[in-house]
């Protein structure tokens, strides 16, 4: 006996083996379909007594096995069921013949046997026999099962008279000694009349009553007789024998306690009614079982006889003691080697009777006695259903982690390189049953929280073989899966070379059967997820980044409501209510454009030892539609953190929600969705967009600036270097490229704040002109011009600057002077300065940026009232050019004139040329300084003062920039070996003094000689002995009423050398007064007076005009009074020539 | 005198592993996580009975062919496994008794590092010398 049967348990020894096997030739779904059904009638009632018998089906038996049933009457063939076909009744002796060749086989064992016939019709069919059925077809054969049960029935009565007479078989006759099949030999020659020999006879029939008593239901007489054997062989050191008594002892024994059997996934055993009402007391282990319990004895048939209750009990063995016993059994069968398989079952039988009492650290002991049964040589099928077995064991009394280690080996037995045909397929199942014993799940998502919980080395084998086995079955997809899995999930296990290896033997499974998302499902329902490689790369950061700032969509402002909370009824709070939910699908404050290309920034991380190739790296969004632009990456070897930056163009209005991203690495395409990654951080993923808007693209007709202004708003930004006071223009070209009509265009310009004084705009440009060309179609572009003027303060206040002393010209005004410069003043100074120690603080540079500001809107954002904003920078590096060091007046001869005297300082390198309006060229060298005059008008400052209510300051400013900006235009800077030219305004330099001498006098006086207008520079001619006429003329320009003013007239002659002599009472004669009167003059009335005067001799006169009386000049300032000087020049008449 | 050494966490999965090199280290990690079957049957076994003084020490957890296999079980359920070799015979229950003792010292100072992560593998050099102690030691 070689081959044991690993299904066995202890309740097996009450029943009786039938085999069930085909004759000649039946389909084996046919044969399985019958079989079935024949297996159905497993426990039987005996009507004549109420006792059960017990029926083991076997579709197979080994005949070798058989020859053991002395020893264990179940291993004993007692029924044979033989199942045919039969088309014809020609065939039918021939089945026949088969059929007692059949019973042949197991002819010494058998009690009964039945031969069913399936299609054969007719007379055949038609005689009556007892040992034969025939059925039409397997379908029709409704009483089966009442055949089979008479058929078992009969078998009982064999059984039961074979008990019965071995029983009663007391007489002196000879016991035959009752032998096992590798004992036989050993007994030839043995002296069959000692005493030691009968014992030996009796002990072992003894056991073998004790058997067929067990069989037959009889567990009482059974334990009984066990008992005796037991005794009897003891004595008699029958080993073997003694082992099979104790075994049959501990069986009976188990069949009384547990009656809901021991086989436990095998629930072939129906419980019959009785046991079911109270079968969970039964289960039960412990020390009650031994009480009599009233729903055995009606199970097990024995109520009638009441006088065999109490040595029940006694004979019964306790839980504990039925160990013990099988223990000793187990230890006994242990001396015989051909009892290896005895031993091997007794052993499975014992820990599945442990399972149930779960003792498990006993049950594992017996399992590790069995593991080192040694059966001979065992075929490798046979040892893989040993190692299963085992594995099915261990599981049993919950050592999962041995039972997956068995079960492992025995899959590795399934492909033993001594098999010819390795069972990859096999293999591969039970290495998936092993999985949860090594606690391993072939979802990522478990292993997606928190960290790695595991035996890592030994999960890491085991996915290897589950890859190796897969590939080997001829499943590239399931490798694949296998792989990416291992790849996933133990990457931080895997050394460098290991993590090469894998990656590449991935990438050579993947060339054959790239990896997907879908969920991979076996024929036997077993479900792979799929794996997403969440680790390769690490996503550590998630970032929606706003749009590039000239393509952010603004939101046109001024509807009432749109920037206000509506949630609060406070227009401010301090009291944020803080939204603490779902930090994921914040909304951002900033929105993408339909149409434009817009980015997700990833931090990722490489965390292999070598380049990382990811492809196909896109984003997965859901809402509205977006187009993902996949990109290629190749990542450093652990790069650290690594900025990746993904687009895509949102196609529709709405939000989108970025769930996550795809890529492709070796091959293997997943889509990792960001809820399941541990350890990102996103700030938002949802984001509205929205409607299409313009886009234009800014060029400029200077370079681009390198370096970028203060404001990152800025897109796009120029430089120039332009000297004080010059003037640059600038074109800017704006192109369509988007796909949209511009339809608005906005321009507006900010100087960013600076701390320099700056004249006057320095943009100036034609919005109407640029505005004519819209809408703008796309692919059009519009130019539009732009001036750039740079005018800061001439001043050089706080330059240290050579001036020129005065040189004795009347100054009136004061000098524009700092505190230094009132250290350096009595300096004796030369014009031709060297100024070489101070020269590079003059010329350093001063910059002025300002930002012009497009805003353009079109198409469907502009519908929504969203604009887009496109700021050009503009950097200007102002260069000094002149200073005016010093500015000063000088009255011209006109009253209504002025001389500005100007030192102007010429900080360049360059020589440069200065004009103003109606001077000469101005020729200056390199720091170099002169003075130059320039005539101006006197400037009326009532004209520009209208507003009253402005204030004293405002007043002064403004009237200062006016009078600047008169002047202004008057001064024209060259740069002729530059080819440069520019404007110098002095602006910011005059003061109050100087101003006020600048300002023409509200009170204003014309002198009319001989009716004609005579001022400053003016000579009127006149002749000798002629009278000469003069009028003077007050005009009251003032708010203020004016007189009464008295006026003398003196005349002079000026040698032009300083002397005057006023000594002409011989030459000039006044006719009437020289006293002028002016009475009263209110605002803006006027008032003349007139008077004459003659002059007797040829010459240049000047007639000054004087006031009489200083009181009514008192209240009103000096310069009100300020009359010119007339200069008459008096020639000879024609007539008096002689004299 | 061990072969094997090894610190498993409450959650049954190892904190520390360590062979001797000349051999296969994967089989002494199927060695360990088998014998973690019956560590775990002997706790419950024991906790139900004595849950307040039970002996940490939990003896011989099962003999293989080469090797027997001993366990230890501090009360945060943190397992200590020592393998030995089965035809060393010189060593006495008190012999393992003590190396476990030492074992659990040492992991004690482990776990008082503030800078050890309770639950993390450990990679304290200490706690490999002592370890290293006790294979080498009966060589």
């Amino acid at each position: 006996m070689s081959i044991p049967d690993y299904m066995q348990c202890a309740e097996d020894h009450q029943s009786v083996l039938v085999v069930v096997q085909p004759v000649g030739i039946v389909p084996e779904d046919q044969f399985f379909r019958i079989y079935k059904r024949i297996s159905s009638v497993c426990q039987q009632s005996i009507r004549s007594s109420q006792r059960l018998l017990y029926i083991r089906y076997r579709h197979h038996y080994p005949p070798e096995n058989n020859e053991w049933g002395d020893f264990q009457t179940h291993r004993k063939v007692v029924g044979l069921i033989a199942i045919t076909t039969c088309a014809s009744a020609k065939e039918w002796p021939q089945t026949s013949e088969r059929f007692h060749g059949q019973k042949e086989v197991f002819g010494s064992t058998l009690y009964d046997s039945r031969l069913l016939v399936f299609g054969l019709q007719g007379e055949i069919a038609e005689q009556h026999r007892t040992d034969v059925a025939f059925y039409p077809d397997c379908d029709s054969c409704p009483d089966l099962e009442r055949r089979v049960e008479d058929f078992v029935e009969s078998i009982f009565i064999v059984l039961e008279s074979k008990r019965l007479d071995r029983t009663t078989d007391k007489s002196g006759d000879k016991i035959p000694l009752l032998c096992v099949p590798f004992e036989k030999k050993d007994f030839v020659g043995l002296d069959t009349d000692s005493r030691h020999y009968k014992k030996r006879c009796q002990g072992r029939m003894r056991k073998h009553v004790g058997d067929l008593c067990l069989q037959a239901g009889m567990l009482q007489d059974a334990l009984v007789h066990y008992h005796m054997a037991v005794e009897l062989l003891r004595s008699v050191n029958d080993f073997l024998w003694l082992g099979a008594a104790l075994e049959g002892l501990c069986s009976a024994s188990v069949i009384f306690h547990y009656p809901g059997g021991t086989a436990g996934k095998r629930a072939a055993r129906k419980p019959s009614i009785s046991q079911a009402a109270d079968s969970g007391k039964r289960h039960r282990p412990g020390a009650q079982e031994l009480l009599i319990d009233p729903g055995a004895l009606t199970t097990n048939g024995i109520n009638a006889d009441t006088s065999s209750e109490i040595g029940r009990a006694k004979n019964c063995l306790s839980p504990e003691d039925i160990i013990e016993k099988y223990k000793e059994a187990i230890s006994y069968y242990g001396k015989y080697k051909n009892a290896g398989v005895i031993e091997l079952e007794a052993c499975v039988k014992a820990v599945r009777v442990l399972a149930i009492q779960k003792r498990a650290m006993e049950a594992s002991e017996f399992l590790q006695n069995a593991v080192y049964i040694n059966l001979g040589q065992l075929s490798e099928e046979e040892k893989i259903q040993r190692y299963s077995v085992l594995s099915e064991l261990y599981d049993l009394i919950g050592f999962h982690r041995k039972s997956a280690f068995f079960k492992r080996v025995a899959a590795m037995q399934c492909v033993a390189p001594t098999i010819p045909e390795p069972g990859w397929r096999a293999c591969y199942k039970l290495l998936l049953e092993t999985l949860p014993g090594y606690c391993l799940s072939l979802d990522p998502k478990d292993f997606s929280k928190g960290t790695h919980h595991g035996w890592a080395a030994v999960q890491m084998r085991l996915l290897h073989e589950l890859v190796y086995a897969s590939r080997r079955m001829g499943n590239p997809g399931l490798s694949v899966r296998h792989l990416s899995f291992l790849l996933q999930t133990m990457l931080d296990f895997l050394s460098d070379q290991e993590k090469k290896e894998v990656t590449q033997s991935l990438e050579n499974y993947t060339s054959k059967c790239p990896g997907g998302m879908e969920v991979i499902t076996l024929p036997d329902g077993l479900k792979f997820p799929p794996v997403p490689f969440t680790k390769l790369p690490i996503v550590r950061f998630v970032k929606l980044l706003n749009l590039p700032v000239s393509l952010r969509p603004h939101k046109v402002k001024g509807l009432l409501g749109e920037n206000m909370s509506s949630k609060s009824p406070f227009i401010y709070s301090p009291i944020i209510l803080h939204n603490r939910g779902d930090e994921r699908c914040k909304k951002i404050d900033f929105q993408w454009v339909q149409g434009a290309v817009c980015e997700v920034q990833l931090m990722v991380y490489n965390p292999m030892p070598f380049e990382l190739r990811v492809e196909n790296m896109g984003l997965l969004t859901s809402g509205a539609e977006f187009e993902s632009l996949p990109a290629a990456l190749a990542l450093p070897a652990e790069s650290g953190l690594y900025p990746v930056t993904l687009v895509g163009v949102p196609r529709t209005v709405g939000s989108i929600t970025v769930n996550g991203y795809h890529t492709s690495v070796f091959g293997v395409n997943s889509d990792c969705l960001l809820e399941g990654l541990p350890g990102v951080k996103t700030g938002g993923c949802m984001v509205e967009v929205v409607p299409s808007l313009p886009r234009l693209l800014l060029s400029t007709s200077l370079p681009r600036s390198p370096h970028v202004a203060a404001s990152e708003d800025i897109s796009s930004s120029v430089a120039l270097q332009l000297f004080n006071g010059e003037t640059q223009t600038l074109t800017v070209t704006l192109d369509n490229i988007g796909t949209e009509t511009l339809e608005t265009l906005e321009l507006s310009s900010k100087i960013i704040s600076t701390k320099e004084k700056l004249l006057g705009d320095i943009l100036n440009w034609d919005i109407q002109e640029a505005q004519s060309h819209l809408p703008l179609l796309p692919g059009c572009s519009l130019s539009l011009t732009v001036n750039i003027r740079v005018k800061l303060d001439f001043s050089g206040q706080e330059n240290l600057l050579p001036d020129l002393s005065d040189d004795g010209i009347s100054v009136t005004g004061l000098p524009i002077s700092s505190p230094l410069r009132q250290v350096l003043k009595p300096r004796p100074e030369s014009k031709a300065l060297s100024a070489d120690p101070g020269k590079n603080e003059h010329t350093h540079f001063k910059t002025l940026e300002a930002v012009m500001t497009f805003k353009y809107s079109g198409g469907g954002g502009h519908v929504e009232g969203f604009y887009r904003e496109l700021c050009l920078g503009i950097h200007v590096d102002v260069e000094p050019s002149v200073f005016f060091t010093r500015v000063s007046t000088l009255p011209a001869t006109s009253m209504r004139q002025c001389h500005l005297l100007l030192d102007v300082f010429n900080s360049t390198e360059h020589e440069l040329t200065i004009n103003a309006k109606n001077n000469q060229d101005l020729l200056l060298y390199a720091s170099e300084c002169q003075r130059m005059a320039i005539q101006v008008d006197k400037f009326e400052f009532e004209s520009v003062c209208v507003q009253p209510e402005q204030s004293q300051q405002q007043w002064e400013t403004e009237r200062q920039q006016a009078q600047g900006s008169l002047i202004n235009s008057t001064l024209s800077i060259l740069h002729p070996s530059l080819q440069r030219e520019g404007e110098a305004s002095v602006e910011g330099v005059l003061n109050q003094l100087v101003l006020d001498h600048l300002q023409l006098a509200p009170l204003q006086w014309d002198v009319l000689v001989n009716g004609k207008q005579c001022d400053c520079d003016i000579v009127t001619d006149c002749r000798v002995g002629d009278p000469v006429s003069l009028e003077v003329k007050l005009t009251n320009h003032s708010k203020k009423e004016v007189g009464p003013l008295a006026l003398t007239l003196v005349a002079f002659q000026d040698y032009q050398n300083g002397i005057q002599n006023h000594d002409l009472q011989d030459a000039v004669t006044f006719i009437g007064s020289n006293t002028f009167y002016i009475d009263k003059v209110n605002p803006t009335f006027s008032s003349t007076c007139t008077g004459a005067l003659l002059f007797l001799y040829t010459g240049d006169f000047y007639l000054s005009i004087k006031f009489q009386d200083d009181s009514t000049r008192r209240d009103l300032p000096p310069a009100f009074f300020g009359l010119p000087t007339v200069h008459i020049r008096a020639l000879e008449s024609p007539i008096e020539n002689g004299a | 005198m061990a072969v094997c050494v090894a610190v498993i966490a409450k959650e049954n999965y190892p904190l520390y592993i360590r062979s001797v090199p000349t051999q296969n280290e994967l089989k002494f990690h199927y060695t360990v996580h088998t014998s973690l079957d019956v560590v775990e049957e002997k706790v419950s076994a024991v906790g139900k009975a004595l849950a307040d003084q039970r002996e940490l020490y939990l003896g011989l957890l099962y003999p293989t062919e080469d090797y027997k296999v001993y366990g230890y079980v501090t009360n945060s359920k943190v397992k200590f496994v020592i393998v030995v070799d089965s035809s060393n015979t010189s060593l006495r229950d008190n012999e393992i008794r003590s190396m476990f003792r030492k074992l659990h010292n040492s992991f004690t100072d482990v776990m008082c590092n503030p800078f050890y992560n309770p639950g993390d593998a450990i990679q304290s050099r200490a706690f490999d010398s002592v370890v290293s102690g006790m294979m080498v030691q009966a060589c």
